[in-house]
């Protein structure tokens, strides 16, 4: 289903989706960076630079509360909010870590706090001129409920699932021929990250990368975690405990497999005890594992790791440095 | 679903993130600010896990009055009015210097100017300090004699733009994190590196570098550099004639510092003195960046003045990418001094002894004031053990753990008539109090807090307080309130109007350009005024830089036969000072779960300890049990102890020696004995 909007329709659509979900757009924050709040009714920034909190975080966010343990004996889950969340702003790389992660979530035995919110939700995706500056960001074609492309004067919106068809049934055709346009400039551009992380992982994969360079690497981690953290395909989680008025609240909070702790035993041995070991694995996880299991690297080029890394070791630096060394 | 843009509660490095919270009020999470100029997109561990303590089940939700051992809940007024009663009633017996009042680096500017007017309008005393006493009251005293100001000259982003990065006693990739990462990435530009620690640290694995000198022999090692300048004739001589004075006089005390004779007291070899000597003065521009390693010493103002007199001599000040850089330790301790919560000055560092300057806060605050400089908070220790300070308020400190000797914190705890506490968790000195007062925490009220580069910033209200707490400020204006001082200010923002007035180097700083900005270096003495990220451009803040001669004085207790080890003690990259708040982090808590002493293999080898073995460590002020770590991070003959833990206190050991102009207490060095327990 292709469909037209303008920026009327876009409002009146936004407007009808707020009805039935808890709506969050990409907004302008204080500090000039772009983040996904409760749409307010006006204010929107639907282009800029990419959403600066992962997106993956509002399906498993860094504190989840899971089970109230009350002290008379009873288990109580957390109510949850009254609407589903519809998530509108999603460019290409958001989608696709959201979609990776559904299905970790979703595998046997599918984890149920993660897809009551996931399966309620209403994912929209936001490509085409709305990028810095207007622009052009690579197509989705998929991996969302629709997709809304910024053509130079219109909205096009690309139904993907059914609900995706219902929300834009009252609104007019849209031009195939311009969508096709912009289907071409969109294979067109050439990921310069998406070719050094597919070399680097193949490196990786016939083992040309000596520990003498993840050495060098792990001599400059400052064990922040912020590559974990900012990784919309990181999954990690430990379980907190925490004592109540009345019983005990369980929750997850993100992990990082940067920290000691992450791999250490009760006895305080640790497999896992250097950075050099901890980088080397994390990258490994990414890079190796995940295209042996899933067929597609960890990284979906979203480059918030690179952002977050104060100390410019992320993963597109990683492979930047893998490829030129190592790649004969 | 909500951001609130803050200024980060731990290191002084000022960073920024977003309080995200949901629509029940709890805090989920913490996104850093990707366009803030400390932050940058990135925060380190523990600004990333800023939010796991608000809401621990320990929080202080309640006033507590203790009655036949036992605390129990109270209600604010009662609560207020028994503080207020108590102090008075002390002041009135034994005089208002029977008091002292501890305020902190973890509350707003807002909040240490209305407790230091607390303290001197509304008791009469100047006896107000804060833990800067423990970190930069070195620097304080050393730069303001030598420059006239005691902050970091430079700004941060100065690190983009020098050649050259002498970093002394700073683990900062550990302490300041996002400023240690910029040192790193510098130095991969290119920018040469000089780390002098005694330890090796991560900065030590890049450092072109690495001057492991004997803890506590600075003096030596900086004066034999600048020997070594003059007799190479690398000084800047233009800026020697222009702008400084007592050049001569500093040529006369360093005779002495040969390379040899300084290889001798530091334990290095001459050739890396010289070395050290030659890169940073052949740099065109070079930055100097210390901190406790530096300062918490018994002649931590010498080693703050040798460093003044080391960048006075090759003119690397008041150009970007030169100065010397203090790293200010907690995310409002700048601002603490500012705002005068020390015992000889008002805000802006205008001494209480001047009669011009008492007069102008006596007419504001409509009170006569003291004019006596009052006591340090180490003397206030003391003086508490001698029964001579009688009644304390202590507002977010944690004395029994941060304090030296801390058998001698507890004696001065117990002699108290009366002891109040604010906190926002029931601390270790919590325990001894009279009175506890519930606060809000950082994600719970409005203020502002300037960083180690003077930045004042922002400090933004994300949820509200757990229970009955109360911003301190709140707290304070009710304590002022009953001492009959005016204090109708219906927020923070009416507390900096008042600052502004009466503090020229805040005088244009107010909400309005704070909320359009990310903040306003100081000074900024008009409502025009841009801010200054770089001070003593033209000329010092005193005018001329004035070298302040040295000479070596060693510390006052090493290793001997008893006490064979030197110990040396300070934080970890995972924990904050006495862990109130990273303790009750749960992924903080999990990475470093207690106490542990870094020792040597060598060392381990010889008294027959194996790695995570338990472990005696015991000085001449007690003992305690550790683990042990067996690393070469720390040289033979040395341990390293972080003062984080409460079982285990690293303070139970260190010496209560004091610098005779700082009163800091010589954290870095004591002699220690290390048994298998």
């Amino acid at each position: 289903m292709l469909k037209q909007l303008n920026q009327q329709d876009l409002f009146r659509l936004l407007e009808q989706l707020a009805i039935s979900f808890q709506l969050l757009v990409p907004q302008t924050l204080v500090d000039g960076t772009r983040g996904l709040l409760p749409w307010n009714g006006s204010q929107t920034s639907m282009s800029g630079e990419p959403l600066q909190r992962k997106p993956t975080a509002l399906f498993f966010p860094q504190t989840d509360h899971l089970v109230h343990l009350g002290s008379d004996g009873m288990a109580a889950t957390p109510a949850g909010s009254d609407k589903p969340l519809a998530l509108c702003g999603l460019n290409r790389e958001d989608l696709a870590g959201i979609a990776f992660i559904d299905r970790f979530f979703a595998a046997q035995p599918a984890d149920d706090i993660y897809l009551k919110k996931r399966t309620a939700a209403l994912i929209i995706g936001l490509t085409g001129y709305v990028g810095r500056e207007q622009q052009f960001q690579p197509l989705a074609e998929g991996q969302c409920d629709f997709e809304l492309i910024a053509d130079q004067q219109h909205w096009l919106a690309v139904a993907y699932t059914e609900s995706g068809k219902h929300w834009l049934a009252d609104y007019p055709d849209g031009p195939e021929d311009v969508l096709q346009l912009l289907r071409e400039t969109s294979r067109g551009i050439a990921s310069q990250h998406e070719q050094a992380v597919k070399r680097a992982s193949r490196l990786l994969q016939a083992e040309q990368v000596p520990d003498s360079f993840w050495e060098e690497i792990s001599a400059r981690c400052i064990r922040c975690g912020g590559c974990n953290f900012a990784c919309p395909t990181c999954t990690c989680f430990c379980v907190q405990d925490r004592k109540t008025i009345n019983g005990i609240e369980r929750s997850r909070i993100w992990d990082s497999c940067q920290l000691d702790a992450f791999m250490r035993e009760a006895s305080g041995h640790n497999p896992m005890g250097t950075e050099l070991l901890r980088t080397r694995r994390r990258i490994h996880h990414k890079l190796v594992d995940d295209p042996q299991r899933w067929g597609e690297t960890g990284c979906i080029l979203c480059g918030r790791c690179d952002r977050a890394c104060p100390t410019g070791i992320g993963m597109f630096a990683i492979c930047d440095e893998i490829v030129s060394r190592f790649d004969r | 679903m909500k951001a609130t843009l803050t200024t980060c509660p731990y290191c002084g490095t000022g960073c920024n993130f977003y309080l995200l919270s949901d629509a029940a009020g709890q805090l989920t999470g913490i996104e850093p600010a990707g366009k803030h100029s400390a932050s940058r997109g990135q925060l380190c561990l523990k600004g990333w896990n800023a939010h796991a303590f608000v809401h621990h089940s320990d929080r202080l939700t309640s006033p507590l009055i203790k009655q036949n051992g036992k605390f129990h809940p109270c209600d604010w007024d009662s609560a207020l009015t028994t503080i207020h009663q108590r102090l008075k009633q002390i002041a009135n017996s034994y005089g208002p210097d029977s008091l002292m009042f501890f305020s902190s680096a973890k509350v707003s500017n807002e909040e240490n100017y209305l407790l230091m007017k607390l303290a001197r309008a509304g008791f009469g005393t100047n006896n107000i300090d804060h833990c800067a006493r423990l970190c930069h009251s070195s620097t304080v005293t050393g730069l303001v004699e030598t420059l006239g100001s005691g902050a970091m000259t430079n700004s941060l982003s100065c690190f983009d733009a020098t050649d050259l990065v002498f970093v002394i006693g700073s683990n900062t990739t550990e302490q300041h994190p996002l400023i240690g990462s910029r040192i790193l990435l510098a130095q991969q530009r290119g920018t040469k590196l000089i780390v002098a620690d005694s330890r090796k640290i991560r900065l030590t694995e890049h450092a072109d570098l690495h001057l492991r000198h004997q803890n506590g022999s600075d003096v030596a090692l900086i004066n034999g550099m600048m020997r070594q300048i003059l007799l190479d004739g690398m000084e800047n001589r233009e800026f020697i004639a222009q702008r400084t004075e007592n050049i001569e006089a500093l040529r006369q005390s360093l005779v002495p510092f040969s390379p040899e004779y300084v290889a001798r007291i530091t334990g290095l070899e001459d050739q890396q003195i010289i070395t050290a000597a030659r890169a940073y003065a052949q740099a065109r521009s070079a930055m100097i960046v210390y901190a406790m390693g530096i300062t918490q010493h018994s002649h931590g103002v010498d080693n703050v003045r040798a460093l003044s007199n080391l960048a006075l001599l090759t003119g690397n000040l008041g150009r970007p990418g030169t100065g010397i850089n203090p790293l200010r330790g907690q995310n409002n301790v700048q601002g603490a001094c500012d705002m005068g919560a020390l015992p000889d000055v008002y805000s802006g560092y205008q001494k209480v002894a001047d009669t011009k300057s008492r007069l102008k806060f006596s007419q504001a605050w409509e009170k006569a004031l003291p004019e006596n400089p009052g006591m340090m908070a180490t003397q206030a220790i003391e003086a508490a053990a001698a029964g001579k300070i009688r009644g304390m308020l202590i507002l977010g400190e944690n004395p029994m753990l941060s304090e030296a000797n801390q058998t001698l914190v507890k004696q001065a705890l117990n002699n108290l008539d009366f002891l109040a506490v604010i906190d926002i968790f029931p601390t270790e000195t919590a325990q001894f109090a009279d009175l506890v007062l519930p606060a809000a925490c950082y994600a719970e009220r409005d203020g502002t807090f300037t960083s180690t580069e003077r930045r004042v910033q922002r400090g933004r209200k994300g949820i509200d307080p757990p229970g009955q707490a109360w911003p301190d400020w709140q707290i304070l204006c009710a304590l002022l309130q009953r001492c009959g001082i005016k204090a109708d200010y219906n927020s923070p923002a009416d507390v900096m109007d008042e600052i502004a007035k009466l503090t020229p180097s805040y005088a244009g700083i107010d909400y309005t350009r704070l909320e359009n900005g990310e903040g306003l270096q100081w000074p900024c003495p008009d409502s025009q005024h841009p801010g200054t990220p770089i001070l003593h451009r033209e000329q010092c803040t005193r005018g001329k830089g004035h070298f302040s001669p040295t000479n070596y004085r060693p510390p006052k207790e090493l290793p001997d036969a008893t006490y064979p080890l030197l110990l040396s003690t300070g934080r970890t990259a995972v924990h904050w000072h006495t862990g109130s708040m990273t303790r009750r982090s749960h992924l903080l808590d999990r990475e470093e779960p207690g106490a542990f002493a870094e020792i040597n293999p060598e060392d381990a080898r010889s008294l027959n300890i194996r790695e995570r073995q338990r472990i005696n460590v015991s000085s001449r002020r007690g003992e305690i049990q550790v683990k042990a770590k067996l690393t070469d991070r720390v040289p033979p003959g040395q341990v390293f102890i972080p003062f984080h833990f409460a079982k285990g206190a690293a303070n139970v050991l260190t010496n209560n020696a004091l610098d005779p102009e700082s009163g800091i207490p010589e954290f870095k060095v004591c002699a220690v004995r290390v048994t298998p327990c």
